[in-house]
């Protein structure tokens, strides 16, 4: 079945077709709720509320984009919104300054790479964390990063940029590791 | 480190970033039927207008109600007129929706009969939702008209026949027959179609409504 054909099913209140589509999709966004809210509980009410706003969203859905492309605007909308909401966000966020600081002088073990890069991940700007992560994490292309946040390709390549620039700043005392 | 070699490990290390579980699918889908059970957003299509015109209908009744009460009152005359109106208009648009609804069920119905198998599961659905509508309208000021309320009877028994079929595929031909034969003996949609002219909205309703 193709995605016009599920999609009509759908809206003629098709149990089957609507289980389908969520087979279909389910996957990808429930990974892109959990890479940005970092947290299981949370990415399952992201999740949810994607859902449940598709379907009932979905009589107004005009085809001009792709129904993936449509689910995962859905999708950022409602983490940005619901991390700003629970203010996990900010408090997950790391000054970069103060991340680069902290372990500095130190040998740098992978985990505490990990650890660091994660904490410099989480202390991006709103905007370029979505699309490094979407990108870099999540393997969209920036046409698709562009069409799901309503920004041009190369706005998505501008941020992708200035995020990498970010995080090797941060991580500067680890060049000499990922050298070798 | 050149660019390519950071940007390469980055993008490695980066996997491990927030690295996501397998995806509970079924605990996901059951939270999210529950969820939208509770907004109440699970509704099919054919119901969907069925629930509108009771809505409406109940309105219309209720403000009919409330106005015929309120123009006891000689406090309120201008209220109670405006309300009036609104009520007449909500209750005929209602009335002459259900009523096409209806014409249009019943007139499927005929059709169908004369063919070998009836899609009978797709007529009770509608029968159904009908059958609800039309028990409101026996409650509304139509009833008060013997016409109607008699037209409005011959319905709720024939829809309730067809509610009635076996859901599992087509009906029984005797049941389908029986209510076929049951229309043509009453007259059942040519009164339907006198009660409900055919023609845009508001001109549907020059007829016994």
């Amino acid at each position: 079945m193709d995605e016009r054909e599920l999609i009509a099913r759908v809206r003629a209140g098709d149990g089957a077709a609507e289980r389908a589509l969520y087979d279909a999709h389910v996957d990808r966004v429930y990974r892109l709720t959990y890479r940005l809210a970092g947290d299981d509980e949370l990415a399952r009410e992201f999740t949810q509320d994607t859902f449940v706003r598709a379907f009932e969203r979905l009589g107004g859905f005009r085809g001009e984009a792709k129904l993936s492309t449509w689910l995962h605007a859905i999708a950022t909308s409602v983490v940005l919104n619901g991390l700003r909401k629970v203010k996990r966000f900010r408090q997950r966020e790391t000054d970069l300054d103060e991340a680069a600081t902290t372990s500095a002088g130190g040998r740098a073990a992978e985990p505490d790479l990990k650890r660091r890069l994660a904490q410099a991940i989480d202390g991006l700007p709103d905007g370029y964390r979505m699309v490094f992560v979407m990108h870099d994490v999540e393997g969209f292309t920036h046409d698709e990063i562009g069409a799901t946040l309503g920004i041009e390709t190369g706005t998505s390549k501008a941020q992708l940029s200035r995020a990498r620039a970010k995080l090797r700043d941060a991580l500067a005392d680890f060049a000499g590791e990922w050298v070798s | 480190m050149t660019e390519d070699r950071f940007e390469e490990r980055l993008r490695q290390a980066a996997q491990d970033y927030h690295r996501p579980p397998a995806t509970p699918r079924e605990e996901l889908w059951d939270r999210i039927a529950a969820a939208r059970q509770r907004r109440g957003i699970v509704i099919r299509p054919a119901l969907r207008w069925g629930v509108g015109i009771a809505a409406v209908l109940a309105l219309g009744i209720a403000i009919g109600r409330w106005s015929a009460r309120g123009g006891e009152s000689s406090t309120l005359p201008a209220v109670a007129a405006g309300t009036d109106q609104g009520s007449t208009l909500a209750y005929r648009v209602a009335a002459a929706q259900y009523l096409t609804r209806t014409e249009a069920l019943l007139t499927g119905f005929r059709a169908e009969a004369r063919s070998p198998s009836v899609p009978a599961a797709q007529f009770a659905t509608q029968a159904r939702d009908l059958l609800a509508t039309t028990r409101l309208m026996l409650d509304s000021p139509a009833a008060k008209d013997a016409r109607l309320k008699s037209l409005l009877e011959d319905l709720e028994l024939v829809l309730a026949q067809i509610a009635q079929l076996p859901s599992g595929g087509s009906g029984d031909r005797e049941d389908v027959q029986s209510i076929n034969q049951g229309l043509d003996q009453r007259s059942v949609l040519l009164r339907l179609r006198t009660a409900n002219p055919a023609g845009p909205g508001p001109v549907r309703t020059q007829g016994a409504l």
